[in-house]
């Protein structure tokens, strides 16, 4: 496997990959002209005078095609799966990929139609300039100086010219003079004529979008738009906080839409260095380095004197702004530097510097310039640390502004469209490229699905589709199938023993409606340490120990972590961890009591409830993948697969990626041993399987579709020469970067969001594809969840596809109620990110039959 | 052309007007010519009092390109300046008389006169020191007597240079200016050769005029009339009364706020560092242990549900003080506002002692909520995905 597709399915490394090349001849700018094949990269902007010929100029016009305008200077990419179009491969939904059932609802998106005026079309022109100039700057002021020619409308990026009006000659020859007097000949060649729709267009749309924005007085923080003129203060913590904007184009269906969303930016009025002067008088001078790096390193911060972000990767304790730098060719010290640039002052010569390490690549692609040192003073905090995350005020306060209605996001995003559409500088910028955008939210038809009846115990009950929970409707009936309690232990520190025994008597009380048989626990008491809640562990849990309860003090990852690795991987158990807290009001305990019997019925191998399947030998699989910090990025996958027809087991696996390994490539194996599951608890092998696929962000769908689906089919193949199955592969685009949110038609509910599903009116033409809003949200607005089919020989009407996706919904027994995903792809979720948390290595494989990771 | 010149030659220039303003502390400042808008983006930095800066290009398409990097920073945002500052770009010539030019303090032409006519340079001439009439005016031009020193030039240094002047053609044309509008002017530059070379004189030579007579007054500023309006932004500054009242209030909060939380810790501390109840507030001990220190210096102490914090220490943060001029406006700043809770005297401000605790989610609602039952397929039909597909498949 190439690197290229490795990086393309990892989503990691966007926009440098391409940058190779680019790099190499920036840096032996003489292999330019053998190197034609090359040119595609980004070594394109800024060759050496002279070194460049005019068959390699025309190759890189051509090139241009698959690189995006915003791509200069080394900036992140936007990937887009245009080019993925798998919905002509699948017969039974060529025809139309909607679904039937449900009563139809009208609702908005967040989405405005971009309109352009009848035969629209961005025209490229190729630009040559005689003798050849070097500076870009210098070559768009020469080709500028033609403005009556070319029009007021104009993109120069240096080699390639986009203008919205043709020419009237497919070559035009102009003459300019340098400040020099030396003459210079440009030849303005038409190349393409491109369609609203294309690639290259959807990137100039966002980069005028863009302009747009700023035009409006909207500052840029990062890759979007704030707005500073209205800005909501948390005084406490010098937190100010900016309304704005996150913003895309792209194409839908046949119309291109802007897609916005509303986003916060949360900024702090205070610089690094209070801060350091803050923590070093709470935590002293002893404690300080340890303490400083661990609050600093990973934060991002805004310098004064120009709008740039940096992250915060060390700090240089051995620096202060006395020291120099080379700049030029000449040696100044940062504090000389900043005084004569900025005429800043540093009013504290002794502080240390930061150091960032700027991936960002130097001018015209050179490698990175090295680590940026940052000076404290010049640099403030943004975004929330971990402390203020876990302080409720702060957060409580946060939500009353960023946390809005589905009235006030749409009003605060119909008021940017009415600012777009009465800005006369905008329309100004708008019209001359002959654009404009539709001024109201697009709206769309959905359908509410029929709910779905919860069997439980030989019953079946409807919930409310409006809270989409059943909580209270389960109460007092017995679970599917119980594991009885005989063989448990329950570990507590001496502060908590009260709550230990009550917990403990809660637990009798609640099991027994439940149908749960539970002995009395034995209850270990152990030091409020690490080591000796491990040696606790070791000396009390057994080989028959069926169940271990830990009773944490306090919510600190360590304890929680040892646990789960000790009970994971050395001596394989079930187990449930509680934080004291949780269980110290009484009048909750009940209802907290019950859940965590349920989730330990689950733990053991219980069934809690199910909901019909209407498809028999049918096997569900979900894919998920974690990319883990601390194991030195080694990314994990996790796969399960159900094993029953009620949904209610599951068989789990999870891989540790080895380097320069796919995701899939590990998880083959898991498949292949969730099918010797299956045909054991079956006696055949699934006629059906369905896969989920999650974690698969925007871009890359293609390497799923090229790379993936043959891998799985392969390793099902595995299982016996004659062994032919029906396969479904959907990926679940967790709607990550951009949300499509929707608004219900009717103003009166104002918390629309219930358990409702939503097919779009076909929102990508060239996929098979749907969107459902499965979970009930409170507050707020809800984004869907974006499922793709990209692999299809079933057969299966998109009606049962929705509607079987809907049901899985049901099924994730950690929660009464549901859920944004299906659950297989929530269980895999859960599995990968509790390995990747906390145990960091592959759970022990008697566990796999289990729910263990709830 | 190469300048040996470090730094470049252009750099000198913009040093030697921000020298200027650092000396001379303009508060109204336009660059004639200013182009890329590089002197502006400098100056906007290196303030020094400005509170008006203007730019002034016969060519809008570059002032169009350029002018959104003169916009404010996040950071100007987040901690505004004390002084205001308004940054306008407009399109117009400088042969030409605008009303709104007038009583400027400082007014700069770098590199400029040399791109006009003869002629030209006579209407400017008359336009910026009779008619515009500013406090000063530095106007830098290249010495003809240097380029012999230029390696490989011929001609003039530009293009587009209509002429260039010896040190005697400049200062010549400088004197009479001074005797026909009543300047005064001293002769400078920068980029000076080396060793037998010195006597060419600079490289670049500048003219810094001085109007003798009392500068015009500050005349009320009137809308442009002959030059266009490109660009125009107002930096948020303390002058601001809103700006200024919230961060005064942000800042009054944030050490209130500390002030509390400091206080409760050490009442934390005091009862063994038991992190769950506060001690009964311990005020005897405070009051007197403290009455007797400094008198300025007040205890931070409780009173019911409220945590008392005299205003007296929150007037000692240097921040709120360098914000306010005295305790009497501090206080009637924060009396007018609804963010701050004060006593009735004005000499306390009230917080809460505690923070409001999680509230746990209204877990029970009221049991009679009815389940509403939705439409769609009926309860007790089965479904056979499966047989359908079949069916399907035979049709």
């Amino acid at each position: 496997m190439t690197g290229r597709a490795r990086a393309r399915s990892r989503g990691r490394g966007r926009g440098q990959e391409p940058a190779a090349p680019g790099a190499v001849k920036a840096a032996k700018p003489v292999m330019a002209p053998s190197s034609e094949g090359q040119l595609v990269g980004r070594g394109r902007q800024k060759p050496a005078p002279g070194a460049m010929s005019e068959e390699a100029m025309l190759q890189i016009s051509a090139g241009f095609q698959q690189v995006k305008i915003g791509e200069r200077g080394g900036r992140r990419r936007d990937f887009h799966d245009s080019g993925v179009h798998t919905r002509q491969l699948m017969e039974h939904v060529k025809e139309s990929k909607t679904g039937v059932s449900g009563t139809a609802i009208e609702l908005r998106a967040n989405f405005m139609r971009l309109l352009s005026r009848p035969l629209w079309a961005l025209y490229q022109y190729h630009v040559d300039f005689k003798p050849p100039m070097e500076s870009r700057r210098l070559r768009s002021a020469l080709l500028f100086q033609h403005e009556e020619t070319l029009g007021k409308a104009h993109t120069f990026d240096g080699a390639i010219l986009f203008l919205p009006n043709k020419l009237h000659n497919a070559e035009t020859v102009l003459c300019s003079e340098t400040r020099n007097g030396e003459k210079v000949e440009i030849t303005v060649t038409l190349t393409n004529e491109l369609p609203p729709s294309s690639p290259v267009c959807l990137q100039f749309y966002n980069i005028m979008f863009r302009r747009i924005l700023r035009i409006l007085n909207m500052q840029q923080i990062g890759r979007h738009y704030y707005n500073p003129d209205d800005p909501f203060n948390i005084p406490q913590h010098r937190l100010t906080i900016w309304p704005g904007f996150v913003t895309t184009i792209l194409q839908y269906e046949s119309s291109i839409m802007l897609c916005t969303d509303v986003s916060h930016k949360v900024l702090r009025s205070e610089t690094v260095l209070d801060f350091m002067y803050n923590l070093r008088q709470q935590c002293g001078d002893q404690r300080f380095p340890e303490a400083c790096t661990k609050e600093l390193v990973g934060l991002i911060i805004l310098t004064k004197y120009n709008n740039k972000t940096y992250r915060i990767d060390d700090i240089a304790w051995d620096h202060t702004p006395n020291n120099t730098f080379k700049k030029g060719d000449t040696e100044i010290s940062f504090k000389n530097y900043f005084k004569t640039q900025y005429g800043l002052d540093i009013t504290d010569g002794n502080q240390v510097l930061l150091v960032s390490h700027v991936k960002r690549l130097g001018p015209s692609g050179r490698p990175p310039p090295g680590p940026a040192m940052l000076v404290p003073e010049f640099c403030y905090l943004t975004g929330l640390t971990d402390k203020m995350r876990a302080d409720f005020n702060i957060m409580k306060d946060l939500a009353s502004h960023t946390r809005l209605s589905p009235e006030q996001r749409e009003s605060r995003i119909n008021r940017l469209i009415s600012n777009i559409n009465r800005n006369a500088d905008v329309q100004n910028e708008l019209t001359t490229w002959g654009l404009s955008f539709e001024n109201r939210l697009l709206s769309l038809n959905g359908r509410v699905l029929p709910s779905e009846r919860i069997i439980q115990g030989g019953r079946a009950y409807e919930y409310n589709p409006w809270t989409a929970d059943w909580t209270k409707e389960m109460r007092g009936l017995p679970l599917i199938s119980c594991m009885s309690l005989d063989n448990w232990l329950m570990f507590y520190t001496r502060r908590n023993a009260e709550v230990a025994q009550s917990l403990l008597q809660t637990l009798n009380k609640v099991s027994g409606p439940l149908g749960i048989r539970m002995q009395r626990a034995v209850m270990i008491e152990y030091e409020d340490r690490q080591e000796s809640l491990l040696r606790a562990l070791q000396q009390n849990v057994a080989r028959e120990t069926q169940m271990v309860v830990v009773i944490l003090p306090t919510n600190r990852k360590d304890k929680y972590d040892c646990v789960k690795k000790y009970l994971c991987v050395d001596c394989p158990t079930p187990s449930q961890c509680v934080v004291s807290r949780t269980i110290s009001k009484p009048q909750a305990l009940m209802t907290v009591a019950t859940k965590i019997a349920l989730q330990m019925n689950c733990k053991m191998g219980g069934e809690l409830w199910s909901v019909e399947i209407p498809l028999r030998q049918l096997m569900i699989v979900g894919i998920d993948c974690y990319h883990d910090t601390a194991a030195g990025k080694r990314s994990i996958g996790a796969l399960v697969a159900s094993l029953n027809q009620g949904m209610s087991r599951w068989f789990s696996k999870c891989v540790l990626q080895n380097r320069g390994q796919e995701i899939i490539d590990a998880l083959k194996g898991s498949l292949q041993a969730a099918l010797k599951a299956y045909l054991k608890y079956n006696n055949s092998l699934p006629s059906r399987i369905i896969v989920y696929r999650d974690g698969v962000g925007d871009g890359m769908l293609q390497s799923v579709v090229d790379y993936e689906v043959p891998q799985i089919m392969q390793s099902i193949k595995t299982m016996g020469q004659d062994y032919e199955t029906d396969l479904n592969i959907l990926d679940d685009i967790g709607v990550g970067k951009l949300s499509r949110n929707f608004y219900s038609g009717s103003e009166l509910n104002p918390s629309i969001e219930t358990a409702d599903f939503y097919s779009l009116l076909n929102l990508l033409s060239l996929r098979y594809d749907f969107f459902i809003v499965s979970q009930a949200v409170r507050f707020g607005c809800v984004a869907p969840t974006h499922y793709n089919v990209v692999f299809d020989n079933s057969g299966l009407k998109p009606d049962h596809m929705q509607r079987l996706t809907y049901k899985l919904c049901h099924m994730y027994y950690n929660w009464q109620g549901i859920v944004r995903v299906p659950a297989p792809c929530q269980y895999a979720h859960k599995l990968a990110f509790l390995v990747g948390q906390s145990i960091h290595k592959e759970p022990n494989m008697n566990l796999d039959d289990f729910l263990y990771y709830l | 052309m190469t300048t040996p010149f470090s730094p470049p030659l252009y750099m000198q220039r913009y040093q030697f007007v921000i020298d200027y303003v650092k000396t001379y502390r303009p508060k109204k400042v336009i660059d004639f010519g200013c182009a890329e808008c590089c002197l502006l983006k400098k100056l906007k930095f290196h303030r020094n009092g400005i509170q008006l800066l203007v730019g002034v290009d016969i060519n809008s398409v570059v002032l169009l390109k350029r002018m959104h990097t003169l916009a404010p920073l996040v950071s100007d945002y987040l901690q505004p300046s004390d002084g205001p500052l308004t940054i306008e770009l407009y399109q117009g010539s400088v042969t030409e008389r605008e009303p709104c030019t007038r009583g400027f303090d400082l007014v700069t032409c770098v590199e400029l006169i040399e791109h006009l006519e003869l002629v030209e340079v006579e209407r400017f001439t008359e336009v910026v020191f009779g008619y515009m009439a500013p406090g000063a005016v530095i106007v830098s031009t290249p010495n003809a007597e240097f380029n012999p020193l230029l390696p490989g030039l011929r001609g003039f240094r530009n293009y587009d240079h209509k002429f260039e002047w010896t040190r005697a053609e400049f200062q010549t044309w400088a004197n009479r200016v001074c005797q026909e509008h009543g300047y005064s002017v001293y002769f400078t530059g920068v980029g000076e050769a080396v060793g037998h070379w010195r006597d060419v004189g600079f490289c670049t030579q500048i003219a810094v005029f001085q109007r003798i007579n009392q500068p015009m007054s500050n005349a009320e500023r009137l809308e442009p009339s002959v030059y266009k309006l490109v660009y125009r932004v107002v930096y948020p500054s303390l002058c601001d009364n809103n700006i200024y009242q919230r961060t005064l209030v942000s800042e009054v909060l944030y050490e209130a706020q500390h002030l509390r939380q400091e206080w409760l810790r050490r009442m934390n501390m005091d009862c063994n560092n038991n992190a769950h109840f506060f001690a009964p507030p311990l005020m005897e001990v405070f009051h007197h242990g403290v009455q007797a220190d400094a008198r300025d210096w007040q205890p931070v102490y409780q009173q019911g549900s409220t945590i008392c914090v005299p205003l007296a220490r929150v007037w000692s943060s240097p921040r709120v003080r360098a914000l306010c001029g005295s305790v009497q406006r501090l206080r009637e700043e924060l009396v007018v506002d609804a963010r701050v809770r004060m006593s009735a005297d004005g000499t306390v401000l009230n917080l809460p002692v505690y923070d409001d605790v999680e509230e746990e989610p209204e877990e029970e609602k009221d049991e009679e909520e009815d389940v509403k039952t939705v439409s769609g397929i009926g309860n007790n039909m089965e479904e056979d995905w499966d047989r359908e597909l079949e069916s399907c498949g035979n049709a």
